[in-house]
């Protein structure tokens, strides 16, 4: 080899040589290209993971292979701009704020690139050229050159809703949050002018400037509510916005009525109504469009292109080509090489892998394929090449059968109303009612109509929202922030109020009762003793990375582990490699089948007793007989029976569901202590399976982790995932356990029930200030200073009992 | 009085040049990708 063209030993590229470095490694001659060639390789092999160099089977030298764009689907994308063109990318592939870096400044320094920008939350980038200089394609070709993949920006409209909205209430938030500063400071004189005294004709002006200032805020940044009052008329359904509303505008009216007859006005009341709750509202807006860029970005999981094969699977010659998805129909044949997501569903035809399908079920351990075996798009293809026939794409897959399920379950989901807004359904009319009967009363008594019209719009004023409106926001807010320092996220402000009502909780089973990776349970020895078995396992399984192989190592890390010498992996089947001098296989049945080792009736027994328990079995051999097997599962978490335990304690009704088969879940089930199973599930049976509990009179929550549970997490009235979870299923959720510990779902249902009762006794309290300052108001006998300092008592007495919760809460 | 008026008129100058900005920002997406940001500061302008 020396003198001659070699290539490298880590990336095998062709060198030359006079730059190759050559060194010592393991008692072998080494070859690299550049020095970073030969510290990438140093690491693995000191790290034992020279498997690597084993594993990568179908892989080409050089530098990852992007497949080449389209140009004409991205110049159909491109609009204009002025003089100049502009073009939406979706780019995936960045990961961290260099690769939005790198994009912006590599396009930066292009010719005819004006205006390059990527954003780093959405992953879309936004493109203006100067078309007389350069054109789409180019530019997408300048992203995938870098290694990215630009791909034209579809948004979906759900998201271009929320955005509308967000950008809306933004504006109206900050207008009224400028204004009510400035209200504020012209305030602070007006009080500092009622004790101290105050020339009238500064009053007025104060006055005159404060109604400036408000009037914006009640009509602009306001808007929302007010139309929402007239349409809440026009229901009859007069709801929180119609409170906020008729308590601003009250106050508003009120004191326009005192600039003219020189009484207190509370312009500063109207501003902060409309400023406190926009606040929230805007809060509230940008979570859900949180949600809908999850959703949004599932879809772009898809990848853009994929490999057909041309007369594939036969004898003759096939030609791979790389087309967009779009143009892939059913019975195609598509080729995906290790490493990549799959494009479309279908049917292995040729070649063995195994497949990442965590993202649709949640479960950490790669699934086998093999001709004749299912895959589905957007999971992960393992280290085997599969040729693939098409029998799904678009939208008929069963990634966007689940996306869409959610979409269902979203829009289908009414809002629950609060308790809040249920109180102020009665509480509006009541507080109208009385101050047109002060109205009338005292017109009819024979009283002048200004101070009769003054004395009925002071009943408004004194009814006002404040710590009505502060009653439930505040507890939530306190609720869930104790919730958070237990490990629990509560996301939305509904979630603890209905989950105070569960009384019963479904469980998903994988990765929610079980800890979604299997474990090693098993170790049978037939020629060696036991240990021996484990060990030469463990030593044969630590170049892997396969979920199974980790179980093992996890477990003989006990024993006696020995270097492993040619190690080979053989995708779907098992590895073989020298151990100690002797040559061992570790796999399936088949894998020993092929090698024509001899298996003994009772030796299948034992293996086909595990397999029916759900386990998966491998078999260590010699190559000439069994040596032992060993079984893995998936297990139950330690803390499952106690949480179904204290659930069951406390009388809520606990069922599992989950998709697997029924002898399997029994056997969970029985572990945890549920005695409601409902298995073999596809997603949309779970979520029915929610919606009929439903429909019988329960309150659901519903516990899981996957994709698979994100439309039933939807469906149920309180969702709970796992912090481990997919993000499709933490953003399906009201609720998401920061940590993987199911005691957290007991103790969420014991912070909603206390949260609720706080609720309650705030409202208790905010009700109570009313029934001393209407009375008083309807007689006129209310003064002005006395009615805002009662104001500010009941606002006080609830933050203060809202603030309990923080302390008291289990 | 006249101080007064001059105070409360500056301050609403002031107050307005600030809304004025407000409204500039968000028309502009300026509020459209607040992750990005604090990592860009991060990253050497040459």
């Amino acid at each position: 080899m020396r003198g001659n063209v070699a290539s490298c030993d880590h990336c095998d590229l062709l060198i030359g040589p006079g730059p190759a470095i050559r060194e010592e490694i393991g008692g072998r001659e080494a070859v690299f290209c550049c020095p970073g060639c030969r510290s990438v390789h140093a690491l693995l092999v000191s790290e034992g993971l020279d498997g690597f160099y084993a594993r990568r089977r179908g892989w080409t030298p050089g530098p990852p292979s992007v497949p080449p764009l389209d140009p004409e689907t991205f110049a159909a994308a491109a609009r204009e701009a002025g003089a100049d063109r502009e073009i939406d990318l979706t780019i995936s592939g960045i990961r961290c704020a260099s690769c939005v870096w790198v994009i912006e400044r590599h396009l930066g320094k292009k010719r005819g690139v004006r205006y390059a920008r990527v954003n780093y939350t959405t992953h879309r980038g936004k493109i203006r050229w100067d078309p007389t200089q350069t054109d789409a394609g180019t530019i997408a070709g300048w992203i995938a050159e870098l290694g990215y993949a630009p791909s034209p920006g579809e948004t979906t409209g759900m998201e271009e809703t929320l955005a509308r909205q967000k950008t809306d209430l933004l504006l109206r938030l900050g207008t009224a949050a400028f204004l009510s500063s400035q209200i504020m400071m012209v305030t602070a004189g007006l009080y500092a002018g009622y004790f101290q005294g105050i020339e009238q004709q500064t009053r007025t002006l104060f006055h005159l400037v404060a109604l400036g200032l408000a009037t914006p805020v009640l009509f602009y940044s306001g808007y929302p509510f007010l139309r929402n009052t007239v349409a809440g008329f026009r229901n009859r359904a007069p709801g929180m916005d119609t409170l906020v509303f008729l308590g601003s505008f009250s106050a508003y009216a009120y004191s326009v009525a005192m600039i003219f007859s020189g009484g207190e006005v509370y312009f500063d009341t109207t501003a902060m109504i409309i400023t406190l709750i926009l606040l929230g509202r805007y809060l509230e807006v940008t979570a859900k469009g949180r949600a809908a860029e999850t959703i949004a970005r599932l879809f772009r999981l898809v990848p853009a292109q994929a490999r057909r094969v041309r007369n594939g699977g036969g004898g003759t010659l096939s030609v791979v080509e790389t087309v967009p998805v779009s143009s892939i129909r059913e019975g195609d044949i598509v080729e995906i090489i290790p490493g990549e997501r799959i494009p479309a569903d279908g049917v292995v035809a040729e070649g063995e892998s195994e497949a990442d399908e965590s993202l649709l079920t949640g479960e950490a351990c790669p699934v086998d394929k093999a001709p004749g075996s299912r895959v589905f798009t957007g999971t992960v293809n393992g280290s085997g090449r599969l040729r693939f026939a098409v029998t799904g794409t678009g939208r008929d897959t069963a990634l966007s059968r689940i996306i869409r399920a959610v979409e269902e379950a979203q829009a289908r989901r009414s809002p629950v109303q609060s308790l809040a807004d249920r109180v102020v359904g009665y509480f509006v009319p009541a507080v109208l009612l009385v101050s047109l009967l002060t109205l009338g009363s005292r017109l009819l008594a024979g009283h002048p109509a200004v101070p009769a019209f003054l004395a009925s719009i002071s009943v408004l004023v004194v009814a006002c929202p404040c710590a009505l409106g502060l009653a439930t926001p505040l507890a939530v807010f306190v609720g869930s922030s104790a919730a958070q320092s237990r490990g629990i996220l509560v996301k939305g402000a509904d979630a603890l109020e209905r989950g105070a009502k569960v009384d019963a909780v479904f469980l998903d089973k994988t990765g929610t009762l079980t800890r979604g990776m299997p474990r090693l349970t098993d170790v049978v020895g037939f020629a060696l003793p036991r240990d021996d078995v484990l060990a030469i396992a463990a030593s044969l399984e630590s170049p892997s990375e396969h979920a199974l192989a980790k179980a093992i190592r996890r477990e003989g890390s006990g024993g006696k582990i020995r270097d492993v010498t040619q190690f080979r992996a053989h995708p779907g089947m098992g590895v073989e490699g020298t151990v100690g001098g002797r040559r061992f296989l570790l796999g399936r049945r088949t894998f020993l089948q092929d090698r024509e080792v001899a298996v003994q009736e009772e030796e299948e027994e034992i293996a086909r007793a595990l397999s029916e328990e759900g386990k998966t079995v491998v078999w260590l051999s010699d190559g000439k007989s069994p040596l032992g097997i060993l079984a893995a599962t998936d297990t139950l978490r330690p803390e499952s029976p106690e949480c179904v335990r204290s659930l069951i304690g406390e009388g809520y009704a606990v069922a599992m569901v989950t998709g697997d088969g029924e002898a399997v879940s029994a056997r969970i089930a029985g572990e945890a202590g549920i005695g409601t199973v409902l298995s073999a599930l596809t997603p949309p049976e779970k979520t029915e399976a929610v919606r009929r509990a439903r429909s019988g009179g329960s309150v659901v929550l519903m516990v899981g982790d996957g994709i698979n549970d994100a439309p039933a997490l939807t469906e149920a009235d309180v969702g709970l995932a796992m912090g481990r979870g997919t993000d499709i299923a933490l953003e399906s959720a009201d609720a998401v356990l920061m940590r993987d510990d199911l005691r957290l779902v007991p103790r969420f249902l014991a912070i909603s029930k206390q949260t609720m009762r706080v609720i309650r006794q705030n409202l208790f309290w905010a009700f109570s200030y009313n029934v001393v300052a209407i009375p008083l108001a309807v007689s006129g006998r209310l003064h002005p200073i006395a009615s805002a300092a009662l104001m500010a008592a009941s606002s006080l007495v609830v933050v203060g009992n809202s603030l309990r919760l923080r302390k008291e809460a289990v | 009085m006249w101080t007064t008026i001059l105070l409360l008129f500056l301050s609403i100058v002031l107050g307005t040049g600030a809304w004025l900005l407000f409204v500039w920002a968000v028309k502009s997406d300026q509020y459209d990708d607040v992750e990005g940001q604090k990592h860009r500061i991060l990253e050497d302008d040459e």
